[in-house]
């Protein structure tokens, strides 16, 4: 992968954690409201908007991604952000990292090295 | 007891029928991002915005977001969440399998070792319930 496909990508996965981080933030604010009412009060909360933004930006710079890299590959790629969001997890709400779940992480990690630069 | 047995066999049918279905949204919306993007050749300007926006492989990978969100939500609902979650990456596989035939694509060795390494981190994941806590 050329430089500037490697930077797509690193932006991608980092926006896909953000907006997963945005999301659970807005669904995890304590409300007594229920059924529309709840619905208006995520709808007015800051971080579903993040969320969506990040979506919204997310779509066009995979799709200029995966325009530079072949298809699987880039696919493949993707599975990183399994491993973004679990250390934004970690960092932002203190989810547990169980050895189950570190060991994964490792595979993936030394998987989308070997797909990205093991042509 | 026969009844119970019965409903055990419908969900089971379910859950595979929906993770078929899924797996099919998420392969056409990754298929028709890479049509789209071949199709409008990306640039940083509005032009391109545009161009993207009247392209019909865009309103695919809308439609394969859309369709695998209502379907990830419905199979929730019934099945565990771990398999579930491997099932929403599985896709890397039919993709590999549509790139080969219809683009191909072809991986060196390295690339496919990685792969299997991918899918291997995706199955562990996925594999029973939580254990020790770091």
């Amino acid at each position: 992968m050329n430089s500037i496909a490697t930077t797509l990508w690193l932006l991608c996965m980092f926006i896909d954690a953000l907006g997963q981080m945005s999301f659970k933030a807005a669904a995890t604010k304590v409300t007594d409201a229920e059924g529309l009412e709840r619905w208006k009060e995520m709808l007015s909360n800051f971080w579903i908007w993040i969320g969506i933004s990040c979506y919204v930006f997310e779509f066009f710079i995979w799709m200029a991604f995966l325009s530079m890299v072949p298809l699987a590959q880039g696919v493949l790629l993707s599975c990183l952000n399994i491993m973004t969001v679990m250390i934004g997890g970690r960092i932002f709400f203190g989810e547990k990292l169980t050895g189950k779940r570190i060991f994964s992480a490792s595979l993936i990690a030394i998987g989308v090295s070997l797909v990205g630069w093991g042509a | 007891m026969l009844a119970g047995g019965l409903r055990k066999i419908f969900m089971r049918q379910f859950l595979i029928i929906g993770f078929i279905i899924l797996l099919a949204f998420d392969t056409l919306s990754q298929v028709s991002f890479k049509l789209a993007g071949a199709d409008t050749h990306p640039s940083v300007d509005l032009a391109w915005i545009m161009r993207v926006a009247l392209d019909k492989w865009t309103y695919g990978a809308i439609l394969g977001y859309v369709g695998a969100f209502v379907t990830w939500m419905s199979l929730l609902k019934h099945a565990p969440v771990g398999p579930a979650f491997a099932a929403t990456h599985l896709h890397v596989v039919t993709v590999a399998v549509i790139s080969f035939f219809l683009f191909g694509e072809r991986f060196s060795l390295m690339q496919i070792i990685g792969s299997v390494f991918i899918i291997a981190g995706i199955f562990v994941l996925a594999l029973g319930k939580t254990d020790r806590q770091i």
